[in-house]
């Protein structure tokens, strides 16, 4: 591994792997739906879009046909936070996505019919959220759990901002933020020892203009247990909120533990006491969200037709107040450890995700943050995931219960 | 490590129970997959495969399903059972220091499941549940009564999970009489990741020794060597044109397309490029989504693929959009004036050899783990093809000229024969099937 800074202020990480002859990069911004402008909500995730409709080498398409042309793939993904772009291709063709990454970050076209073709693309994109029960749910149910916080905004924006959002609006937003001082580039793979001269050659000569990051406020804890209702399809779907504290927050790694025991594989908490021998719901699980400044730890229920929501309400009451009320047993704890640690070790398993967990660690402040939350889990005893249930798991503490009923009955 | 055509030559009946091994470098992990030429497409009730496949995780002899989901997640193990249209079988990734307790929990799940009734009767609802929370959901809706009209009375035009009543219907006995038939149509093992080939073939051997051709191992009478059943041919006239009424409040869904070829079949290869011309490409280079969505800016997604879905039965061609309702005729018409113009125009040579830069390019992503490897191993077993050997796919692709892309298309997509299925919202008009 090697990292550096070049003099135009990007930093860079080369992961070097050789367990295939695969090379990924990922080229990550520091910007995304908080920066946006009032009225302006997803701008961030509009230039994603556009950073594939043309620039001064690439024209619309472009980048994907020579993607294609070198048997690669690409894509992006833009959140709250931030926005990444990535490529992986074979280890004998891969730099190309330098050359591409340049281009579009200094010479973006932003053509007019572009951006208003793309913009009915968009529109297409919040209208499949709306219709797919989970996703409308979730947005909801994260937009009454962060409120008035920029969190709250939905990444896609709305339609009516999305109107409002032209080629100037555009190109000022891409100038402020798409400079190399406020990029990391991270490049894994079966790595040549020409790489960091590549990075440098493409990237070494660009302004090193830096930019003034407002800093994001903390996201308030709603008052008070929320709920909202939604009326969608025939099945009910539940979706109960904890806000939880940030990845750098030292009770963070105890609380993916406590995730785990409530959520993670057929013997978790939930999957036993509402699917396998409660019998209650199709589904259910639970899982920490995270971002830069705030967590939640999402408890989801899908059910069974016939169904009582109040009894799934009822019943997760119960096994939040059990974690906060009694021990854990050891053979549980030991358990929950294990499926933390395959998971990780699993989760490593490919390049490309390697490469986006070192983007968004090094984003997040410290490259060494995943494997640290870890070992911190490994470390976890009773005690302390009992203090944390009780800290955490208190639904009256505030939370917002999120329900999708059926539209019959 | 052996190379890849040593392990690439074993026979779906005719060579018997050949395991296909590969130690695979990186993470410390290994993968056992084990799939039975069952599926739904030799089921005689609708739903039979799919609880059959979904029960070997429920209880053996020896361990309760209690005992056996705490006993793999205590090892960090992902175990699964599961079923689809060509075959049923089980799953397990696990650390590599536990490749020994992977194989043998595979054989164990697979020799001495028991099948239990209450199980039954919980999986049985929770799959009729699977098929109403599925229905919520507009585009799976469409795509559903698509597979219906392309595929019925054949298994594939129905849902894996059958229906609320055949799912009633079955017992105990079903499932224990089909998972033995299975046994006897063909069994496909394999082994990747961080191991010691010669030491998992020996165990091998003796945990699953009955289903060796020459009779290895400890004298089980399983053999795979008994003629599969063949489920019945898709109708020869089905309704052209359908729409549905789903659930959803904003997006219309399309789905257009045809039957296709098996995997097997020599034209597969060029008509894969076609589909890449067409649609599953990088981005979104295809036809397709470059009219819809690039040009004309009427969806988020829109596909095309020519040969989704094939193994031992036929694929289909199949593209997708989901757009407004407004723009559904719109989009329908685009749709079908690519696919024109592709049939009757030259293809360019830049864009062969960039489809075949992609299909080539993509191979090493499709090897990178031992998941992956184990997947491809399976699969290239039962329908007897060498997939997992990437000089064969090569050799394949390398050798198709454009001439070849282009009869390929011409002999399996025929405008007039597309059937069309279009998903609309509530509220909407609808009319019948015609």
């Amino acid at each position: 591994m090697e990292r550096f800074r070049l003099a135009s202020g990007l930093e860079v990480c080369l992961l070097a792997n050789r367990q295939a002859p695969i090379v990924t990069t990922v080229l990550l911004y520091r910007v995304g739906g908080r920066d946006e402008a009032p009225g302006r909500s997803g701008s961030a995730h509009f230039l994603e879009h556009m950073m594939f409709k043309g620039s001064a080498r690439y024209g619309p398409g472009e980048i994907d046909r020579r993607t294609q042309g070198l048997g690669g793939n690409n894509n992006a993904f833009t959140s709250h936070d931030l926005t990444a772009y990535y490529f992986s291709f074979s280890a004998d063709r891969w730099h190309e996505a330098l050359a591409i990454e340049r281009d579009r970050m200094t010479a973006l076209t932003l053509d007019p019919t572009e951006v208003a073709s793309e913009r009915q693309v968009i529109l297409e994109e919040l209208a499949m959220y709306r219709d797919e029960p989970w996703d409308a749910l979730e947005l909801e149910v994260q937009a009454e759990l962060f409120r008035g916080h920029p969190y709250g905004t939905p990444v896609l924006g709305t339609a009516r901002d999305l109107e409002s959002i032209d080629r100037e609006s555009l190109a000022e937003f891409q100038g402020r933020y798409y400079r190399t001082a406020n990029a990391l580039l991270v490049v894994a793979g079966d790595l040549g020892a020409e790489t960091a001269e590549r990075v440098e050659a493409e990237f070494g000569d660009l302004s090193s203009a830096t930019i003034e990051r407002p800093p994001v406020a903390a996201a308030p804890v709603p008052d008070g247990a929320r709920r909202l209702e939604r009326r969608h399809g025939e099945v009910g779907r539940l979706l109960r909120a904890l806000p939880a504290p940030a990845p750098e927050h030292p009770d963070h790694a105890g609380l993916r533990l406590l995730a785990t025991l409530l959520g993670g594989g057929r013997t978790s908490r939930l999957y036993r006491t509402f699917v396998d021998v409660g019998q209650l719901c199709l589904a259910a699980s639970c899982a920490l969200a995270e971002a830069e400044v705030a967590s939640h730890l999402a408890c989801s229920f899908e059910m069974l037709p016939d169904g009582d929501p109040s009894d799934v309400e009822r019943r997760l009451a119960d096994e939040l107040a059990s974690l906060r009320e009694l021990p854990i047993g050891d053979e549980e704890l030991e358990r929950g450890k294990q499926i933390l640690l395959a998971d990780w070790v699993f989760q490593l398993e490919r390049i490309h995700q390697q490469a986006i967990t070192a983007a968004l660690a090094i984003a997040q402040g410290d490259l060494e943050q995943p494997e640290k939350l870890v070992r911190r889990a490994l470390e976890c005893d009773t005690a302390e995931l009992t203090r944390l249930a009780q800290r955490y798991l208190d639904p009256r503490a505030g939370s917002v219960f999120g329900l999708s009923l059926p539209e019959t009955g | 490590m052996r190379a890849p055509e040593d392990r690439a030559t074993s026979g779906r009946r005719a060579a018997g129970f050949r395991p296909r091994l590969r130690r695979t470098e990186g993470a410390p992990v290994v993968a056992v997959r084990l799939l039975l030429a069952g599926g739904a497409r030799c089921e005689s009730i609708p739903g039979q495969a799919l609880l059959t496949g979904r029960l070997l995780a429920e209880g053996t002899r020896r361990r309760s399903w209690q005992r056996i989901a705490a006993d793999a997640e205590g090892r960090g193990m992902i175990l699964s059972s599961f079923s689809g249209y060509e075959t049923h079988g089980l799953a397990i990734d696990a650390l590599a220091e536990d490749w020994q307790l992977a194989l043998e929990w595979t054989a164990e799940l697979l020799f001495e499941s028991v099948f239990p009734a209450d199980r039954l009767q919980w999986l049985a609802r929770q799959a009729a549940a699977e098929l109403e929370a599925q229905a919520d959901q507009a585009d799976l809706l469409t795509a559903r009564a698509f597979g219906e009209q392309l595929y019925a009375p054949h298994p594939r035009g129905r849902p894996l999970q059958g229906d609320a009543t055949s799912l009633a219907s079955l017992n105990p006995d079903h499932c224990r009489e089909f998972h033995a038939a299975a046994l006897g149509w063909g069994a496909f093992l394999s082994v990747a990741g961080e191991i010691d080939e010669s030491k998992v073939d020996a165990r091998i051997r003796e945990l699953f020794g009955g289903l060796f051709a020459d009779g290895a191992g400890d004298g089980d009478s399983t053999r795979a060597d008994r003629p599969r059943p063949e489920p019945a041919p898709p109708a020869t006239a089905p309704a052209r044109r359908q729409e549905i009424v789903t659930r959803a409040q904003d997006q219309a869904h399309l789905f257009l397309g045809s039957r296709t070829l098996p995997r097997a079949h020599p034209d597969y290869p060029a008509l894969e490029v076609a589909g890449v011309l067409l649609g599953t490409g990088s981005g979104l280079t295809g036809r397709i989504p470059q009219r819809i969505r690039e040009r004309e800016g009427l969806a988020y997604t829109a596909t095309a693929d020519t040969v989704s879905g094939a193994g031992l039965d036929e694929g289909r061609l199949v593209c997708y959009v989901g757009t407004a309702p407004e723009t559904l005729d719109q989009a329908e018409a685009s749709v079908r004036d690519e696919l024109e113009r592709f049939l009757v125009e030259p293809i360019a040579e830049a864009d062969l050899e960039r489809a075949r830069s992609y299909l080539l390019g993509r191979e090493p992503f499709r090897r990178e783990t031992a998941r992956q490897w184990a997947d491809l191993m399976a699969v290239s077993a039962l329908l007897d093809l060498p997939l997992d050997d990437p000089d064969w796919y090569a050799g394949q692709i390398a050798r198709l000229t454009a001439g070849d892309v282009e009869a390929a298309a011409r002999r399996w997509i025929k405008i007039e024969r597309l059937l069309v299925t279009r998903g609309l919202p509530v509220s909407r008009e609808c009319v019948r099937p015609t």
